[in-house]
């Protein structure tokens, strides 16, 4: 026994210090596992050992004897067969052990609590002896199951009597499950309750020595699982230094002992440069003051060499609304917060006033951050431009305009009406000595009133709606031209001396056609008028505007057509028509002949060309309107002013003196202007429009060229019906020598305003 | 094809193009990356311009070339770049293990100030002066973070904000520079003037703030730094100018009850006194402003060691200074503005603010707690400040008021009487000192009821300019102060029922009027037009005035039309936000009755 404490002695050092090879573990170990087997089998024992002694030598073996049942699975392949061998002898030698009793200590672990104490002693022998026991306990669990169905899922024999199979094949019944009363009764009645555990496996309590709990208690508190195993023992250095008479290596001292370090040199200078140059500071630099008198005044006078700097504007300053207690009006209601929800939210407001009683309540803004954050980003993000704020009363900026009572007479308000049309009334036109006014109307009539009562002088009625009367300028020669679809006919009004009724008769015969040209005789035909007994003259388009020349024997008629056949002129003296001498670019709109010089104006969609009629070709002059659509034009008395009406209720004024662009645009209308005019001898001009409203102007053109003309407004006219399917004013003509104003409406009435 | 803006070889680039760059052109002249260039521009003052042709596109932002020059040819561009090698190398070294180099690095961190910036951005103090918003209201709220590791704010940066803006304070308050205060919502705004600028900042309440994660600290903290060592500066320059040290050593006892402001108070003061002793000596010598500065000095100081004692040697000194010019009208009205009264603040009004409050307007001021100048117990107490629904322990000789007072009282520059504001009830509202009513074109009941008392304390009670300031030193004052208030409220009435009377004559005379302009009205349109009726006038009326308005826009240029409607739009809108109000308060008039 003695000599195999001794060999357990070792034993123990060696689990202490697992990973020292020490020969004499090495040998021990081997004992150490020799000693089951010579339990076992003896016979076997020769050989065994010399396997052991062969395999042995190797410190995995010593790693496997130490925790032998926890991972008998990974070892080198090389010492498999060995260990294979190692730990069969095992299990063979547990499952003896029931049998052999007892010449060792190896039944501890089976006498259970009986041996606590003895083991509690911590001799060192009963510690490998346990070792040894616990490594076959282990072992024992991966053997000793009686049931043999291996690792199934149990829950196959769930609905079956038995749980498996034994070693010998037979059904191991299932214990008969307890009343769950019962059951209960009986654990609290065994005080060992807590220590038994069901295995399912084998269908068996199993109890737990107190051993077991206690090795289980140790390693939930992740400490080592056998108690005297300490991890933290002092190293014991085994080889004994002292009087040993021969060095261990007879090596002489080598010369770089002797010799101060290069290393150390090179670090030593490092460090000296390195203080040298500043680098390395041993006292502390001593504390400078962190302000100092920055600005003193005798530099007071230096300038920023920055660019302009354009200091940020200062944050605004808060009103009534951001007080704590703001008076109640500021704050919004219920309601009014509650729409702030639906707005976007860039419209929502950023701040909403609230109201605290007393100043102890008020709590902390929970945007302070935020918005100081913003402020930043503000400053150094936002680009900063210098600008202007104007700070002026708006009504200073209109441009002061001369009192509009030195510029009377103009008509301001309506005076007379002239009922009688069924339709719109769409043209208008005045006779030159002022007495009579005719209108065409989309029923279908023309009627000529006179002026000053109002009555309904003479009517003609025609199948259809009539686009354009003009009377004659001559006043001895009182006829009409009034347009309508694709004919133009000359009336006869019938007033005036009987002379000059014969002039006009004989004017208006057609008794011998000249000859018209091939190309003009496939735009017109010349015709009597059966029904009125004037002339008819037909084209091949629908007519759109009229024009005479001032002496009254030219007539310009405008087709929306294009290229060279949208105009012609007609000679009624001659009943000849002529076609212009020069290509027009784009749809005509309307003509306008010159008052006193041979020249036309022919207004195209965006422009306006100025032509000589003696001469062919090019135009004197292209108008440049800048607007969209050209709907009317009118030319001053003096014919160097045009005014040109769009349909998207602007108006130029144009000095052909002064620039082909416009003087002056005047956006006056937010509908179509129909019609401008000019007065013959006031400076007075107007226009109308669609939105039923007429703009009388007062249009100074001064003699010296050096003055621009001077436009003034003047009155806006309004009376005509704006109900009435979209149609406004549709005509404006000044009286010949009053400042009167005549508009057709599309409310079939025609309204002479006055001063 | 060539692109189209073809620029043929050898040709410089013109006018826009040259003058400008985008900023990731001005990143990569610099070699620096972004957050550098931000850093840069924010310490130096680079801000993007607008030019008039962006070449480069909308969405770009656009810096001048010149600005950018400014950056390349900066001191401080270098010094960050070693700043960025430095720290790296101390990651290496800590990387490598190598604990050593690390420990010596780290006793050589490079430095760099920014005094220099400061002076090239600020040619003049005025200049500082007028930039110095911004900086206030940022030290301020920094002074009341709360230290945060996550956000990089040490301790250290919170104190020295908290200091510097009680550096700030006490000055303002010692000068009896501030000018308007108002509470709002989102804190407390003070208004200075100093050498003629007005500077308005913002203090937030003194509650804990929050940190919110939509805000880039980074960002915060670069201008705090610049703020930091400005507002540095600007004190030392003012408390120069007073002939104190700078920066101050404050009474640690005081400092560590949380009374720093009254400590540099008391410090200032005591720093003030001790130099007295000095200009004494070598007046003569010294140039003759600095002369004004300590005699101007030398009668604050006094004043406040004597505040009511020796009227005769104060009348005497006064006399004596006064061959030179002294402060203007309204420091003098705002200095002793609260003189001889005695404020004792109760423990759950904001004694921080009313600390720089009441001093800045000649109050003198304890509180509840240690290190309090005098005791509640005082009998010369005339004014006793509450914030509590009711006051426990009432002394008779006082008034209980609530922190409102103080603040009306001071943007009214007259003493209010106090019924309204007095412990449990809701105080009338606290309107903005900054609102010009009548630009706004509402004016709120409160407003005109403090103007009317205002009429009244001119008319009658303020002493004359002229005699003013003998007037402000008098004794007598001691007394008219305490009087005042009683007086007031019996003119108050007294004006009330005056104007009352007035208004309703004016009123009787208007309905007379607006009678004999209808007759007038209706013979008019008689005469012109007989068939229109007589409700049809105003209509003509306001259709003459549409068209008259129509016409003269009419005739406008382009330019100014626009100029002309945009006015209107905004004219419209202001409007529109006063009618609302007028609306309200219709509404809330008509609940009343």
């Amino acid at each position: 026994m003695s000599k195999k404490s001794e060999e357990l002695d070792d034993g123990k050092m060696r689990e202490t210090r697992s990973k020292s090879k020490n020969d004499s573990a090495i040998s021990k170990k081997q004992k150490q596992v020799v000693k089951p087997v010579e339990k076992e089998v003896k016979s076997l024992k020769e050989e065994e050992e010399d396997l052991l002694v062969d395999s042995g030598d190797d410190s995995d073996y010593d790693e496997d004897s130490m925790s032998g049942s926890l991972n008998s699975d990974d070892f080198d392949s090389d010492i498999f067969d060995s260990e294979d061998d190692g730990s069969q002898r095992g299990t063979e030698e547990d499952e003896g052990h029931g049998q052999e009793g007892l010449d060792d200590n190896d039944d501890e672990s089976e006498q259970g609590d009986g041996e606590v104490g003895e083991e509690e002693d911590g001799s060192d022998d009963e510690d490998s002896e346990r070792e040894v026991v616990e490594e076959s306990d282990s072992s024992e669990d991966e053997v000793a199951p009686r049931n043999t169905v291996g690792d199934v899922p149990l829950e196959w024999y769930k609905d079956e009597t038995h749980i498996g199979y034994d070693i010998a094949g037979k059904k191991i019944t299932k214990k008969e499950k307890q009343d769950k009363l019962d059951s209960f009764l009986a654990t609290m009645d065994d005080s060992k309750n807590w220590r038994k555990i069901h295995d399912e496996y084998n269908d068996e309590e199993v109890e737990l020595t107190k051993e077991e709990s206690k090795l289980i208690r140790r390693m939930l508190k992740g400490e080592a699982p056998h108690a005297d195993f300490d991890p933290y023992a002092p190293y014991v250095d085994w080889f004994k230094w002292d009087d040993a008479i021969h060095p261990l290596s007879s090596a002489p001292e080598p010369k770089r002992r002797f010799i101060p370090s290069k290393w150390e040199a090179k670090k030593v200078v490092k460090y000296v440069r390195a203080i040298r140059k500043g680098l390395m500071k041993f006292d502390k630099p001593e504390e400078k003051p962190d302000a100092y008198l920055l600005w003193d005044d005798s530099t007071s006078d230096q300038k920023s060499k920055h660019l302009t700097y354009i200091p940020p504007p200062k944050p605004k300053l808060p009103g009534h609304e951001e007080s704590y207690n703001p008076s109640l009006e500021y704050i919004p209601t219920e309601e009014e917060k509650a729409s702030y929800e639906l707005m976007f939210e860039e419209d929502r407001p950023k701040f909403i006033p609230k109201r605290f009683t007393s100043l102890r309540s008020i709590p902390a803004y929970e945007n302070a951050l935020k918005e100081s954050f913003e402020r930043c980003l503000d400053l150094y993000l936002c680009p900063r431009v210098r600008k202007k704020r104007i700070n002026i009363d708006p009504e200073s900026l209109k441009p002061k305009l001369p009192s509009r009572k030195d510029l009377r007479p103009y008509p301001n308000s309506c005076y007379l009406e002239y009922k009688g049309h069924t339709g719109a009334v769409t043209s208008l036109s005045t006779e030159s000595s002022g007495q009579w006014i005719a209108s065409g109307s989309k029923d279908g009539s023309v009627r000529i009133w006179e002026v000053e009562t109002g009555r309904c002088l003479k009517t003609w009625q025609f199948d259809e709606a009539v686009k354009c009367v003009a009377w004659n300028p001559l006043s001895d020669f009182s006829i009409l031209a009034v347009a309508m679809g694709r004919d133009l006919i000359i009336l006869n009004t019938e007033l005036g001396t009987d002379e000059e009724q014969s002039n006009i008769k004989e004017l208006l015969n057609l008794g011998n056609l000249p000859e018209q040209s091939a190309y003009v005789a496939a735009i017109v035909t010349w015709l009597p008028d059966e029904l009125y007994g004037g002339i008819k003259i037909r084209h091949f388009k629908n007519i759109s505007y009229i024009h005479w020349h001032r002496k009254g024997d030219y007539l310009s008629t405008v087709m929306s057509s294009g290229e060279t056949r949208g105009i012609v002129t007609h000679q009624i003296s001659k009943k000849l028509t002529h076609k212009l001498p020069y290509k027009i670019r784009g749809l005509p709109v309307c003509t306008v002949f010159h008052p006193s010089r041979s020249i036309i104006f022919i207004a195209t969609r965006k422009n306006v060309r100025v032509y000589d009629l003696l001469k062919d070709g090019v135009p004197i002059k292209k108008l440049e309107t800048g607007m969209r659509e050209i709907s009317s034009m009118a030319i001053h008395p003096g014919g160097d002013n045009l005014i040109v009406g769009s349909k998207e209720g602007k108006m130029c004024w144009f000095d052909m003196d002064l620039s082909s662009k416009p003087y002056k645009t005047l956006k006056n209308h937010p509908k179509d202007i129909t019609n401008v005019a000019f007065h013959r001898s006031y400076p007075l001009f107007a226009s109308c429009s669609e939105d039923s409203t007429a703009y009388v102007f007062h249009g100074k053109v001064y003699s010296d060229l050096n003055e621009n003309p001077l436009i003034v407004p003047l009155e806006i006219l309004r009376g005509h019906s704006s109900s009435t399917n979209g149609g406004g004013v549709l005509d404006c003509k000044f009286h010949p020598r009053q400042p009167w104003l005549f508009t057709a409406g599309a409310d079939s009435i025609i309204k002479l305003y006055c001063h | 094809m060539a692109p189209k803006h073809y620029r043929p070889a050898g040709k410089k680039k013109e006018g826009n193009a040259a003058r400008y760059m985008t900023r990731s052109q001005a990143l990569k002249h610099l070699q620096v990356n972004l957050n550098l260039f931000r850093r840069l521009c924010i310490v130096k003052g680079i801000f993007p311009r607008e030019p008039k042709k962006k070449v480069k596109g909308n969405h770009h932002t656009y810096y001048h070339v010149k600005d950018i020059a400014f950056l390349h040819h900066e001191p401080l561009l270098e010094k960050f770049r070693e700043i960025k090698t430095y720290q790296k190398k101390v990651l290496k070294a800590k990387a490598k293990k190598n604990e050593e180099l690390a420990r010596l690095l780290l006793t050589r961190q490079p430095t760099y100030k920014l005094d220099r910036l400061i002076r090239e951005r600020y040619p003049t103090f005025i200049d500082a002066l007028r930039d110095l918003d911004d900086c206030l209201t940022m030290v301020h709220l920094f002074a009341v973070l709360p230290a945060s590791d996550r956000e990089k704010l040490e301790v250290k940066r919170v104190h020295n904000c908290r200091r510097l803006s009680h550096e700030w304070q006490a000055y303002i308050s010692r000068t009896h520079a501030l000018r308007k205060v108002f509470v709002s919502v989102k804190g407390i705004y003070y208004q200075a003037e100093l050498e003629g600028q007005k500077i308005t900042w913002l203090t937030p309440h003194a509650i804990q703030q929050v940190f919110t994660n939509d805000v880039d600290f980074g960002v915060l903290l670069t201008f705090l730094e610049f703020y930091e060592s400005l507002l540095s500066f600007i004190n030392f320059k003012l408390y120069h100018t007073m002939n104190v040290k700078y920066p101050p050593i404050l009474d640690s006892r005081l400092e560590a009850l949380a009374a720093d402001l009254y400590a540099l108070s008391r410090y200032i003061d005591a720093s003030s006194r001790g130099m007295v002793v000095e200009p004494k000596v070598d007046a003569s010598s010294s140039s003759q402003s600095k002369d004004r500065e300590e005699s101007e000095l030398r009668l604050a100081q006094l004043q406040h060691q004597l505040p009511s004692s020796e009227p005769g040697a104060l009348m005497h000194l006064v006399a004596d200074n006064n061959k030179e010019v002294e402060e203007d009208e309204e420091t003098r009205v705002c200095k002793s503005f609260f003189k001889d009264l005695k404020f004792f603040l109760s423990r759950e009004v904001p004694r921080e603010s009313l600390l720089f409050v009441l001093p800045a307007f000649g109050g003198m001021v304890s509180w509840e707690g240690e290190g309090a100048p005098f005791k509640e117990d005082d009998e010369s107490i005339t004014h006793h400040i509450i914030d509590k629904p009711s006051a426990g322990h009432m002394y008779l000789s006082r008034e209980y008021v609530q922190p409102q007072w103080i603040y009306d009282c001071v943007n009214a520059r007259i003493i209010l009487p106090t019924e309204k504001y007095m412990v449990g009830r809701i105080p009338p509202p606290h309107l903005s000192p900054f609102v010009d009513n009548e630009a706004e074109g509402y004016v709120p009941d409160y407003a005109e009821q403090i103007k009317r008392l205002q009429a009244a304390a001119r008319n009658e009670v303020l002493p004359l300019p002229g005699v003013g300031k003998e007037d402000l030193q008098d004794p007598q004052n001691l007394l008219y102060a305490g009087v005042m208030s009683r007086a007031e409220e019996a003119e108050a009435a007294e004006n009330k029922k005056k104007m009352a009377a007035k208004e309703q004559q004016y009123h009787e005379e208007l309905k007379l009027e607006l009678k004999k302009g209808k007759e007038v009205v209706v013979e008019g349109d008689s005469d012109v037009v007989a068939e229109s009726e007589e409700e049809a006038a105003p209509d003509a009326a306001k259709m003459q005035l549409a068209d008259d308005d129509a016409m003269s826009v009419l005739t406008m240029s382009r330019k100014k039309r626009k100029l002309y409607q945009a006015m209107q739009i905004h004219n419209e809108r202001k409007n529109e936000k006063v009618e609302l109000i007028k609306k309200r308060k219709s509404k809330l008039n008509a609940v009343q009755d």
